[in-house]
């Protein structure tokens, strides 16, 4: 356990180096919320919607803030193949799956929160009908930090996968690239998923790209009532376990592999 | 012009190594077009659910997204010296051995680098573009074709004016690059889309600061037969003449930031 | 007018140190890379530039080159000011970097060079003359086809000065060239460069801490330490003046021997080696070696002269620096 929350502590220290970087990168952040919120609006002007304008701004806020969890991207890693160090990680004590599962969880939350909390702040101190709105009510609230966790969990899940595919390929830029992609498309992140043609919806959130951020979003906004929250957590739960059995499966597959090749 | 000579000499030297892999270049450029198709699903989308946008209909709709996809792409693929690059060149002290050459700084960094899995995208943005251009029934003129040219061209001297800012924060060590990644990519994002939807404060950012609207938008809207704003016709070939300024000053800065770089050394 | 002329070239640096925990700025600290350095380099010389790590000799390269402007002084090559006239100088120099490669990395080098005579607008027949003549004295002919990625180091060096000289420049600057180099390649480059600066008349800066590179090729030596000239002038003498420890490894036939030797040498054994380390202005050495071969036969002996940053360290006594 410990050595998890170090992996936790290293990343944040890491993170808070490039201050600079990080303030450029909330302000981009915030004015391509700005600019897509423009859009829905002008949209929303020339053919209201029965989805409320302000659950679309609102989705758009919190996909913008939380970003950062999206995207597989660990640059030490394609160095640490390079060189070859990744041997050293192989040779470790360690639950290896459970240690790259932590690592993964670790960017993603430090990554993201640092970023989300500022620019959570500035949008809601927007105006109204530009701003984020108060989530739907207090166990709305709390069932979509569930749903957030729960999400988390699931996509770190499928990019431990995609990494035990990279350390069999030596070649991150391809698998992950893939896998940003159909986060990218499938999450909300271009085009609100609430957005989309109401029969493609419901086979997209089924799928494990939609559990990040998409399920969390529509708790909170209240797109789907408290009473249907089982529904989203469900799935969630079902990804998580599958993923998850999946991924240990396979790394303990790459493991004999690794260790019969001799580093 | 020697200068076009060395270019074309370069890329094609540099494409010789990116196709060395195959099928690592072939997997690449699918994934760009599962992006760029993604992003133009995004349009057809928006456009399946709202059907139009004040005055501009599914066609225009199309016909903006794509030319701002070709040239943004066509940019990338061709500009990737300048923007992509640099910090890389920066980075590895190559940029000392451009300044032991002597041809012009920025005309060696974009002989640096080019990226050509951008091509899915441009075709992306190509298919997008004659979509758009047979839903709005476009009635083709040679002074049609010249204004797109001009737009297109000079749509890449902007593009390629915000990323040699970026160079400008990376030789001055400025940490926040990012905050002009708002402009680029944040003004392709939002041009995608025809300028007057947005409201004043967007609109004023991307007509005077970077002039995506004066470049992009007016020549496209001409050639939709909507002139924005009801301009004149000319206003179709002046305007972008803005790209050229844009990138005009920008150089100047360049110049600058260039004799601040051979002051301090690497 | 000589054909390069450095007058009283000064250079700092700030460098902003590592920010430590606690403090906001970081703290800036004043390098002086060259203080009022001065020298002149007469058309077709092959001048060594040496001095201990941080003296400022990739400074004064740099400057000389154009990448890099001074604080103050006047630097003129071949009658143009570097920094000033960039693209009419650069055309006139070649600059090899021991540590850099500034070929194409992927490439063939052959295409690199067909690149660089774009670059350098070299016309046609002037190209292939040059090309054929460099290929030809740096043993290239096999390697044009391969990528510079796939050449062992000493191999790459050699691609590297040809590509630096197809333009056939006035001036050469190398920069640690024999870096990481086997013993073989060394002689081979040094073979090269003689003929070069024979051939051509071109003039070089060789900027090196190989001792052997300036005895084999340098007839004139500067000594740059802490940003200063700390001597200008033949090999010979600056060794005679400022050697004052000369170190003789030798084995011997017989382990047991110990040979008799003045007061005034040092003498220790390291294992079957027999090492003594004495100063060539007390005690000449060929009387050394006299008592060593006195003592019994010889295997091996290798003489090794003062460390270069041990002889700048004597100089720095010398001058109360």
């Amino acid at each position: 356990m410990r050595s998890y929350l170090s992996a936790f502590r290293l990343r944040r220290k890491m993170e808070l180096q490039y201050r600079g970087a990080m303030l450029g990168g909330i302000i981009c952040q915030v004015v391509f919320g700005l600019i897509l919120i423009a859009l829905y609006r002008a949209l929303y002007a020339g053919k209201p919607q029965a989805l409320p304008l302000q659950h679309v701004v609102t989705y758009v806020w919190l996909q913008q803030a939380f970003f950062r969890m999206l995207l597989a991207s660990d640059p030490d890693l394609l160095d640490k193949i390079r060189s070859g160090s990744i041997a050293y990680d192989l040779c470790r004590p360690l639950n290896l799956y459970g240690f790259y599962y932590a690592r993964i969880m670790a960017q993603k939350i430090t990554g993201s929160l640092m970023r989300a909390v500022p620019m959570l702040l500035f949008a809601s101190l927007l105006p109204q009908g530009w701003g984020i709105s108060l989530p739907a009510s207090l166990p709305a609230l709390l069932l979509s930090l569930l749903a957030l966790m729960l999400g988390l969990l699931c996509v770190s899940a499928l990019e431990n996968i995609t990494m035990a595919f990279t350390m069999r390929t030596l070649d991150p830029r391809g698998i992950q690239a893939m896998l940003n992609l159909l986060m990218m498309t499938l999450s909300g992140n271009i085009l609100p998923l609430t957005l989309f043609p109401d029969s493609w919806q419901k086979v997209i959130t089924l799928l494990p790209y939609a559990q990040l951020l998409d399920a969390p979003i529509r708790l909170y906004t209240g797109d789907v009532p408290v009473g249907e929250a089982w529904r989203i957590l469900l799935i969630q739960a079902v990804w998580i376990a599958v993923l998850i059995a999946l991924g240990v499966w396979l790394w303990n597959r790459h493991q004999k592999r690794i260790v019969l090749q001799g580093g | 012009m020697k200068t076009v000579r060395l270019y074309l000499r370069s890329m094609k030297m540099l494409m010789k190594c990116q196709l060395e892999y195959p099928f690592s270049f072939f997997l690449q450029t699918l994934a760009q077009l599962v992006m760029e198709g993604g992003e133009m699903m995004a349009v057809i989308l928006i456009i399946d659910r709202f059907d139009r946008v004040n005055q501009w209909e599914a066609g225009d709709l199309f016909f903006f997204f794509g030319i701002m996809s070709v040239t943004f792409y066509l940019t990338e693929c061709f500009g990737r010296g300048i923007t992509g690059n640099f910090p890389y060149l920066i980075r590895t002290g190559q940029l000392d051995t451009i300044l032991l050459r002597p041809r012009g700084v920025l005309t060696q960094v974009l002989c640096s680098a080019v990226d050509p899995r951008r091509i899915t995208c441009i075709a992306v943005g190509t298919v997008s573009m004659v979509i758009g251009c047979n839903l709005a029934r476009v009635q083709w003129t040679v002074l049609k074709v010249l204004a797109m040219a001009e737009a297109v061209l000079l749509g890449a001297v902007l593009i390629l004016a915000l990323f040699v800012i970026e160079a400008i924060f990376c030789i001055y060590s400025v940490k926040s690059v990012e905050l002009v990644n708002a402009l680029s990519y944040g003004g392709r994002s939002a041009c995608e889309y025809p300028i007057d939807i947005y409201p004043r404060p967007l609109r004023i950012l991307f007509t005077a600061i970077a002039p995506f609207a004066l470049v992009l938008h007016v020549p496209a809207a001409y050639i939709l037969g909507k002139p924005l704003y009801g301009w004149p016709e000319w206003t179709a070939f002046v305007c972008p003449l803005a790209g050229a300024v844009f990138f005009g000053l920008i150089y100047l800065a360049f110049q600058k930031a260039m004799r601040f770089y051979r002051s301090t050394g690497s | 007018m000589s054909y390069i002329h450095v007058d009283h070239l000064q250079k700092t640096f700030i460098v902003r140190k590592k920010r430590e925990t606690g403090r906001l700025l970081r703290e800036k600290e004043t390098v002086f890379a060259l203080r009022d350095l001065s020298f002149v380099i007469e058309k077709g010389e092959l001048v060594g530039y040496i001095g201990p790590n941080g003296a400022g000799k990739s400074t004064t390269v740099k400057i000389l080159s154009g990448i890099l402007t001074p604080d103050s002084g006047n630097v003129s090559v071949d009658g143009r000011i570097p920094w000033e006239s960039r693209r009419e100088h650069v055309r006139n120099i070649g600059v090899v970097f021991g540590q850099r490669m500034q070929l194409w990395w992927d490439v063939p080098i052959l295409d690199s060079y067909g690149l660089l005579k774009e670059i350098y607008r070299i016309p046609d027949a002037d190209y292939r003359q040059r090309l054929k003549e460099l290929t030809e004295a740096l043993q290239l002919e096999n390697l044009l086809r391969t990528p510079l990625r796939q050449l062992s180091l000493g191999q790459r060096m050699r691609a590297e000065l040809c590509g630096s000289l197809l333009h056939r420049p006035g001036l050469l600057f190398l920069d640690e060239p024999t870096i990481g180099l086997d013993a073989v390649s060394k002689l081979a480059l040094r073979d090269f460069l003689r003929w070069e600066n024979r051939e051509h008349g071109t003039t070089i800066l060789l900027t090196t801490h190989d001792m052997e590179d300036i005895a084999a090729l340098c007839s004139r030596v500067m000594v740059l330490g802490h940003g200063q000239k700390l001597y200008d002038g033949d090999l010979p003498a600056l060794l005679e003046k400022y050697d004052t420890s000369r170190t003789v490894t030798v084995r011997f036939e017989d382990p047991e021997t110990m040979p008799a030797l003045p007061e005034e040498a040092s003498l220790s054994r390291e294992g079957d080696l027999v090492k003594v380390v004495y100063a060539p202005g007390q005690i000449p050495t060929p009387e050394i070696l006299e008592k060593l071969q006195q003592a019994g036969t010889i295997r091996e002996m290798t003489i090794q002269p003062q460390n270069i940053d041990v002889l700048i360290a004597a100089m720095y006594r010398e001058m109360d620096l």
